[in-house]
């Protein structure tokens, strides 16, 4: 009660200040008064009573100080002053607040973006009922492109029986179609999935149902569960979509449900189906094929069930399995499986570059801070006078401290809202790079709980610096203001600590640029991997006519074909155009199709890997259109039709596996495996007639793999595309290309229409994001070191000012005086360099999986980057060098 | 003037409330001098101390100020008691001669200690 109302009369107390202060000056005016009336009573002279008077009240400004302390809210009201003051200040000194605003915002900006992108990608929790406990499994085998070769239907099976571990195995099988609309045809990627798939994920949907037990087998209808995306997408969020039909691949499928959104996985997709839809997935080949293998693995583990023991059931399986079916596994290529966390699946390749930036996030943050750090002890440095004059006139430490703390806050927050606006802008431009590492792109928003923590981070700033600034000593004023208030020192132990900052900030900055260098020159090795084709005026675009559901049905080959023969001859007739290839798929682009090929002759040692290679198609111009280089023999004939001898043309890569040091042309080759059983391609002797040189077909950072071309003609027409040349700037083409298809076929789905410039750049852009990314931070980095070492200096020079000038009167000339402040910049920029060094040694280690055609301890790069920093520290070092040899002795010792 | 004794934490608002309770309303210089003289002069008030003191009672309710003219017909502010200052008196005395005996006790030169 008696607390609540001095609170209250506390709260009056700030409304009345102005008449309760004349009320209490006339209080103690009179109170002076009688006293002083009293000294003279007892016989002492007027002005020495009026003196005593005065000693005895212990002063007059002191004590209306304490009453006003007590009469309102001190704290409130005066930091309402505190702010006002701090404002002023800061808009007094422009280019401090904006370096500190400036350099906060950035490092906080960056850390939100990077923190939200991280968050949601992989920190976030999974939408998956009891996500924990899904794990996917990893079926691998050695050399190049067999990180993932998926499981056959056998081989999920036998999982399924031997690992009483896995509760539920869920079979994914990615697929694509053409949906059919009123007008428009587009492709859709889809997951056909078994009818456990989302109970085994833990989704569930948010309209109808997902797909369940009875929807798996031939015999059922085909059904359709469509991402929440696709639905919003291409249905825009239909309410009614549920039961409706749609048509897809000549069939009619019900749309049974729309999942909930989740991230994507295994791929990125728009619906799922059951199994029915693709008479290849309940085929006998897709079934009972052993080495037929597309089919992805997820499992739920049964409660109880710990990782290692499915580890070990798993292994004891495919133990089994690979001594019981030996020819399905052949021991050169070395299959295994690995059961790996289902969260760890999902972020796998998102991973490594969102740690990358993360840490380079951070380290921008870290050296920011330090400069915000140094400029603020140097600025309190300067400040010593006015703080000192602040004092005298009655402001404690804690009040001192309270307007340090406000300027900081204020420094502080005005960073963070700059850092909001910086992260928004990045975290924009970081989903496009997340889309392509991760199925959870999706996810990211500007994340609060980042935002918050860098701001945190940012008010924890503001408080360490406002009490790292030492204030005058109470009771020491007077010492400090008859020193003449012109006294900026900085203690040794000070400067101490803010040299370190800057050794700090130059390593710091040298690690980031030894990444970026990399980066760099990763991005510049693949931009400069030749792609195999002789020219980039080369435009590709698939256009499929004939869908694989409709392939048998007679006449529907021939059809195709002449439609694509009337493609060429009027696309060859366009004005501009040199050449018009066709084949499957177009070039710089991995084909789906692959098969063990055998040569005749050549028997394979034992443990040796049996090859494989893609099978590709191609027309009599393909290569020539594409600029494909024809090594040895001659291209496809017009003559190579079906019913003729078959032939086929390989690539470099295949004729040196197998004819090494004999010329290939007119020797035989075949396709082998069990698998062929089930496919329309025979397994006979195919004569090889020409060599072509490897194409980049996996990407520029992917070494070629083996490849056999055969002619469009011998087979079935499915998945064709055009291949043009143009004598010059071949993308202009492309709409008037487009018309003479679409002319052709109407409704056809037309896709990846790019020109081979462009392909190119689809795969080198990735990289070329991270080496701009951490490029940028580097640079971010080096300026803010630079604006670091020259901030110490100008700071070491302008409080040696009277020791250079006493330098300078003694006879040290100008050139000596700057060789003085070149040297304390160089010890500095010499340790940061060597812990810099040091620090990348070990830091690029990490991004070794970044790189391509680049050491992690590339010294070129070190080199550089070494001298750039050396370079740009030199000249960071040189302005305040130059200032102190300016000094004038003789103004300098004259003044106090 | 060296030996004086600083006013300790909170007996000062007693010993305003105490005067106030023998003397009547009385201005801040009457009370001051009252407690020096009481103190026979060990204490020494100055108006830091004071002042502050006065305004915190003033907020509690524990005594009333209100301006009259002074015995040299000067304008000055006289404290006076209020009813609930009486009580917070009558009950900070009793807790003080309850602690004083207890500290005494504590003090005391032990004897016939077993």
């Amino acid at each position: 009660m008696r607390y609540l109302r001095v609170a209250l009369a506390r709260i009056a107390g700030i409304f009345t200040r102005n008449r309760a202060d004349d009320d209490l000056r006339e209080e103690m005016q009179a109170h002076l008064e009688m006293e002083t009336a009293e000294y003279i009573r007892r016989g002492m002279h007027p002005d020495e009573a009026r003196r005593q008077a005065l000693v005895a009240s212990g002063g007059l400004t002191q004590a209306t100080e304490a009453v006003r302390a007590q009469r309102g809210l001190p704290w409130l009201q005066s930091t309402g002053a505190d702010v006002r003051y701090a404002l002023r200040t800061l808009r007094r000194s422009p280019a401090f607040t904006s370096v500190v605003v400036i350099t906060l915002g950035l490092g906080i900006g960056a850390n939100t973006a990077i923190f939200s992108v991280l968050r949601g990608v992989l920190l976030k929790p999974l939408p998956h009922r009891e996500g924990d406990r899904l794990v996917y499994l990893r079926h691998s085998i050695g050399g190049p492109g067999g990180d993932n070769v998926l499981f056959s239907v056998p081989e999920v099976r036998d999982f399924r029986d031997g690992a009483r571990s896995l509760g539920g195995i869920a079979e994914y099988s990615p697929f694509s179609f053409t949906l059919r609309g009123e007008e428009d045809a587009v492709r859709v990627r889809a997951g056909l999935v078994t009818g456990n798939f989302f109970d085994v994920m833990g989704l569930s949907p948010v309209r109808g149902r997902v797909t369940r037990a009875a929807d798996d087998g031939v015999g059922v209808p085909p059904v359709m569960v469509l991402t929440h995306d696709f639905w919003r997408k291409r249905f825009g969020g239909d309410s009614t979509i549920v039961g409706k039909q749609v048509r897809m691949e000549g069939k009619s499928v019900t749309v049974i449900g729309v999942l909930e959104p989740a991230p994507y996985f295994p791929d990125r997709v728009d619906a799922f189906l059951n199994m029915v839809i693709s008479e290849h997935h309940t085929s006998a080949m897709m079934v009972q094929g052993r080495t037929h293998r597309m089919t992805e693995m997820i499992a739920r583990l049964v409660p109880g069930a710990t990782l290692e023991q499915a580890r070990a059931e798993v292994a004891a399986v495919h133990a089994r399995i690979t001594t019981e079916f030996r020819e399905a596994y052949d021991p050169g290529s070395n299959y295994r499986v690995a059961v790996i966390p289902f969260r760890e699946a999902l972020g796998a390749r998102a991973q490594l570059t969102l740690w990358l930036l993360m840490g380079a996030a951070a380290f921008v943050m870290i050296i920011a801070a330090a400069n915000v750090a140094n400029l603020t002890l140097m600025r309190g440095v300067r400040r010593e006078p006015e703080l000192v004059a602040r004092a005298a006139l009655g402001a404690g430490p804690p009040r001192l401290r309270r307007l340090l703390l406000a300027e900081n806050l204020i420094l502080s927050l005005m960073g963070a809202f700059l850092g909001v606006v910086v992260a928004r802008g990045g975290v924009g431009l970081l989903i496009s790079l997340a889309e392509r590492y991760s199925a959870r792109a999706n996810e990211i928003s500007l994340d609060l709980v980042a935002l918050g923590f860098t701001l945190g981070l940012s008010l924890t700033l503001a408080l360490l610096l406002s009490f790292t600034v030492s204030l005058p000593r109470e009771g020491a004023f007077a010492s400090l203001i008859s020193a003449g208030g012109r006294r900026t020192s900085g203690s040794l132990r000070k400067q101490r600590l803010q040299r370190g900052l800057v050794v700090a900030q130059i390593s710091v900055s040298v690690v980031l640029l030894a990444g970026a260098g990399l980066l760099t020159r990763t991005m510049l090795q693949l931009s400069q991997v030749q792609t195999g084709l002789r020219t980039e005026e080369v435009l590709t675009m698939e256009v499929p006519l004939l869908e694989l559901a409709a392939a048998f049905v007679p006449g529907a080959d021939a059809a195709a074909k002449e439609r694509y023969g009337r493609m060429l001859r009027e696309v060859r007739a366009l004005p501009g155009v040199l050449d018009v290839g066709l084949g499957s798929p177009v070039p710089l682009r991995r084909s789906q199709v692959r098969f063990d090929v055998k040569a005749e002759g050549k028997a394979l040692a034992t443990g040796e890997a049996m090859p494989s290679a893609e099978l590709r198609t191609a027309n009599p111009e393909y290569f020539r259109a594409a600029g494909i280089p024809l090594l040895r023999g001659r291209p496809f004939a017009s003559t190579d039709e079906r019913g003729s001898a078959p032939v086929v043309i390989i690539n470099r890569t295949l004729a040196e596996r197998y004819f090494l040091n004999v010329d290939p042309v007119g020797k035989r080759i075949a396709w082998t495996g069990d698998v062929l059983r089930f496919t329309p391609i025979s397994d006979e002797w195919r004569t090889v007639v020409g060599v072509v040189g490897d194409t980049q077909d996996g990407g520029l950072d992917a070494s070629p793999g083996p490849v056999v071309f055969m002619p469009f003609t011998q087979m079935l027409a499915i998945g064709g595309g055009l291949v043009i040349r143009a004598d010059s700037n071949v993308a202009r083409l492309t709409p008037v290309v487009m018309r003479v298809v679409r002319g052709i076929a109407p409704t056809a789905l037309i896709e990846n229409v790019m020109t081979v410039a462009q392909i190119k750049d689809q795969s080198v852009s990735p990289r070329r994001l991270n080496a701009v990314l951490i490029s940028l931070f580097g640079a971010l980095a080096l300026i803010i070191a630079a604006v670091g070492i020259a901030g110490v200096l100008a700071f070491s020079v302008s409080a040696r000012t009277n020791e250079i000038g006493i330098r300078m009167s003694l006879g040290a000339d100008r050139g000596r005086v700057q060789r003085m402040i070149l040297r304390e910049g160089g010890v500095l920029l010499a340790s940061g360099l060597v812990l810099g060094i040091a620090g990348a040694f070990f830091a690029t280690r990490l991004i070794r999986g970044l790189l391509f055609g680049v050491e992690p301890h590339d010294p070129v790069t070190l080199i550089a980057v070494a001298g750039l920093m050396t370079a740009i520290g030199i000249v960071a070092c040189w302005i305040p060098a130059v200032r102190a040899a300016r000094i004038d002795p003789a103004i300098t010792m004259r003044s106090p | 003037m060296a030996d004086k004794l600083d006013v300790k934490q909170g007996t000062l608002a007693l010993m305003v409330l105490k005067t106030l309770d023998v003397l009547g309303p009385l201005h801040g210089y009457g009370i001051a001098r009252r407690i020096e003289e009481t103190s026979r002069n060990r204490l020494s008030l100055n108006y830091g101390t004071l002042y502050p003191a006065l305004l915190k009672l003033e907020q509690e309710g524990c005594i009333k100020g209100e301006w009259r003219p002074s015995e040299n017909n000067r304008r000055a502010k006289f404290y006076s008691l209020t009813a609930s200052g009486r009580k917070q008196l009558a009950r900070e005395a009793r807790e003080w001669h309850e602690t004083a005996e207890l500290i005494a006790a504590f003090l005391a030169p032990r004897r016939g200690t077993p």
